[in-house]
């Protein structure tokens, strides 16, 4: 029987069938996180004697809020260091740490064929790979701790088959936009989106990573790329990841996940780049994108529309902004920010801008290249890493009725703080963005003055 | 097991998890006393709680619980005592989180929204999956057959507990 790349992952992790179209699913990570985990992590410690079904599989990381901005953020990193301690956990933490949905693939801690819960609802991101990677709440993960184990529904499978070759200055995240925008906010729904197709293959890890994580912003389960030769060369000699022979044999078992010939879909559609432009969200979910010369639409949501501060036929060019964000565990990856980078040098940004790497191993590796001289040479913020302003939990938060353009995965109302209004957008066009003081692209730039630049 | 009270009527699809506490309030360890917070985020949710402050069922339109995994979404429903939440469609994660904080996550078909948002009570019967209007009308839904015992019997880790010797037998012989 054909099989597609999940059923292939899915039908390798199934411990036992249950009541409905649920299964008993083994999972080989959890990655905890110090917001979601506490609550799972003490119902463990008070009902089920501490114990963990095995805490070699769990990596924890301090992401959301570190370093601590008061006592009760301060808690929740101290009780995620201390039963990491306690139970000899791996823990990432201030100095080596950053976004776990960045963090945990530079490590090595993600390969094909894996199953992989968090409590984050990005963990989406890690499909990247080829594993089969959920978002889940804090008592599913705490039994994922505790037992090894989900209990999850049979997710249907939906086949995105995308051809063409980006360029025009789209990048996987306009891809991302645009299969949130052509299968609707909730259009995912239910479904792993498997993609496939030249233009996938195409696809850096960085830029599958990007794509993948907004499969949740579809409403998907989760998104899949079928694992290549871009996967394993990515892999190979990350810290986790044995060497040598060892590597190669695991590289022969990778190879086998690919989906059959013959596979069938619950659902396919297809979607070719070669005509993408960049875009841009106008509206309160990520479904509400444009192409960024376009402008909102006719048919808007009068709720959009009003918390954004819009009506229809208004140029997304025109919007003038109060500050801009590139960072969040979508586009924060070193190629995100050499293509920021590539726009900001020689030019000046013209709001408050905040650059934020996805790791602190990201942060490094930019400022080996010098691209934190080019943001601040250019006026921008340069920090840490951390999720940052991407949730409006701790700095960047936006004043209410700001507007800000953001690489970041959510434009919910108060997403980035209460009242503040958000325009999703790749890092290049944040980046222009932020020059131009309104949202514009690239190209603008190059049409009005040629920076001076000396090669 | 009935769930009957007042409907907190929410006329809008989308309802994200943003809308339902803010980030802001996620900076706690504990599951408990997070009821403040439910619908802060929310344009004219405060109000809306406050002309409904019996409520115990939400009743709205598609994709109710969008967006991040926080269970704090459920448990801020529950610690203001809510017991169910009527929807057309569900995000999945919030969906597996309202099973297993004792909140039904009861989908009907979009067309009966209307009537269920104008009905001040509900009466669901999650035993026989039937909830009645105030004005005695009644629509049937489905419960997933699995979940519905985490539900009624609060079980969701005690039944991953009762799992851990099959899982490890399964592993072993990998």
């Amino acid at each position: 029987m054909p099989q597609s790349l999940f059923e292939k992952v899915w039908n390798a992790h199934v411990v036992e069938a249950l009541p409905g179209d649920n299964a008993l699913v083994f999972v080989d990570r959890v990655v905890a996180h110090e917001i979601t985990t506490p609550q799972g992590a003490l119902e463990i410690e008070r009902r089920y004697d501490d114990r963990l079904f095995d805490p070699k599989r769990i990596v924890a990381i301090n992401d959301h809020v570190s370093p601590a901005k008061d006592t009760e953020t301060a808690i929740q990193a101290k009780v995620l260091r201390d039963w990491a301690k306690r139970h000899g956990i791996v823990l990432y933490d201030m100095g080596q740490n950053g976004i776990c949905h960045v963090v945990a693939p530079e490590r090595g801690y993600v390969e094909p064929g894996m199953t992989l819960a968090c409590g984050d609802s990005h963990t989406c991101t890690l499909g990247a790979f080829g594993a089969f990677a959920l978002g889940v709440g804090s008592t599913a993960q705490g039994g994922a701790m505790l037992a090894g184990c989900l209990v999850l529904q049979r997710p249907k499978v939906m086949r995105v088959n995308v051809t063409g070759r980006l360029g025009g200055g789209a990048t996987a995240k306009d891809l991302a936009l645009h299969v949130i925008a052509t299968l609707g906010f909730k259009g995912g729904t239910g479904y792993v989106l498997e993609y496939a197709g030249e233009a996938i293959a195409a696809l850096s890890m960085d830029e599958r990573m990007t794509l993948c994580n907004m499969a949740i912003e579809a409403g998907a389960t989760t998104g899949m790329c079928p694992p290549d030769e871009t996967t394993f060369s990515y892999l190979r000699g990350r810290e986790q990841q044995p060497t040598g022979d060892a590597f190669e044999r695991k590289v022969d078992a990778w190879r086998a996940l690919v989906a059959d010939r013959d596979a069938t879909y619950d659902a396919e559609i297809a979607i070719d780049v070669s005509a993408l432009r960049p875009l841009v969200s106008w509206g309160t979910n990520p479904g509400e994108s444009v192409p960024i010369d376009g402008t909102v639409p006719n048919d808007a949501s009068e709720g959009s529309l009003a918390y954004m501060g819009l009506r229809p036929g208004v140029a997304l060019r025109s919007l003038e902004i109060d500050q801009a964000f590139i960072g969040s565990c979508t586009n924060s990856r070193l190629s995100d920010l050499r293509a920021a980078a590539d726009v900001l040098r020689g030019r000046t940004v013209s709001v408050p801008t905040i650059v934020t790497p996805g790791s602190q191993a990201v942060k490094r590796a930019a400022e080996r290249e010098g691209l934190h001289d080019v943001f601040q040479d250019a006026g921008a913020l340069w920090t840490h890493s951390s999720c940052g302003p991407c949730l409006g939990m701790s700095m960047g938060v936006l004043a209410p009725g700001a507007r800000c353009v953001s690489s970041t995965n959510r434009n919910f109302p108060g997403r980035m703080g209460a009242g503040g209004r958000v325009h999703l957008a790749s890092p290049a066009v944040v980046a222009a963005s932020a020059v131009l003081g309104r949202l514009g692209s690239p190209d603008e730039l190059d049409a009005a003055a040629a920076p001076a630049v000396t090669a | 097991m009935i769930v009957e009270g007042a409907v907190l009527p929410i006329d809008r699809a989308n309802v994200d998890t943003d809308q339902i506490i803010p980030a802001h309030y996620l900076t706690g360890i504990e599951t408990t006393g997070l009821g403040k917070h439910l619908f802060i985020g929310m344009t004219g949710g405060a109000e809306l709680l406050a002309a409904h402050p019996h409520a115990s069922i939400v009743v709205s339109r598609e994709n109710f619980g969008c967006g991040s995994s926080r269970e704090h979404a459920a448990w801020s429903l529950a610690d203001r005592g809510f017991r169910a939440v009527v929807a057309p469609s569900f995000a999945r994660i919030f969906f597996e989180n309202a099973y297993n904080n004792g909140i039904a996550p009861v989908i009907v078909p979009a067309e009966e929204i209307d009537a269920l948002l104008r009905s001040a009570t509900l009466r669901i019967d999650l035993e026989r999956e039937e909830l009645v209007r105030d004005d005695g009308a009644s629509v049937a839904f489905t419960l997933d057959p699995l979940r519905k015992q985490f539900l009624l019997s609060g079980g969701y880790m005690a039944f991953l507990a009762s799992k851990i010797d099959a899982v490890r037998a399964w592993e072993a012989a990998r």
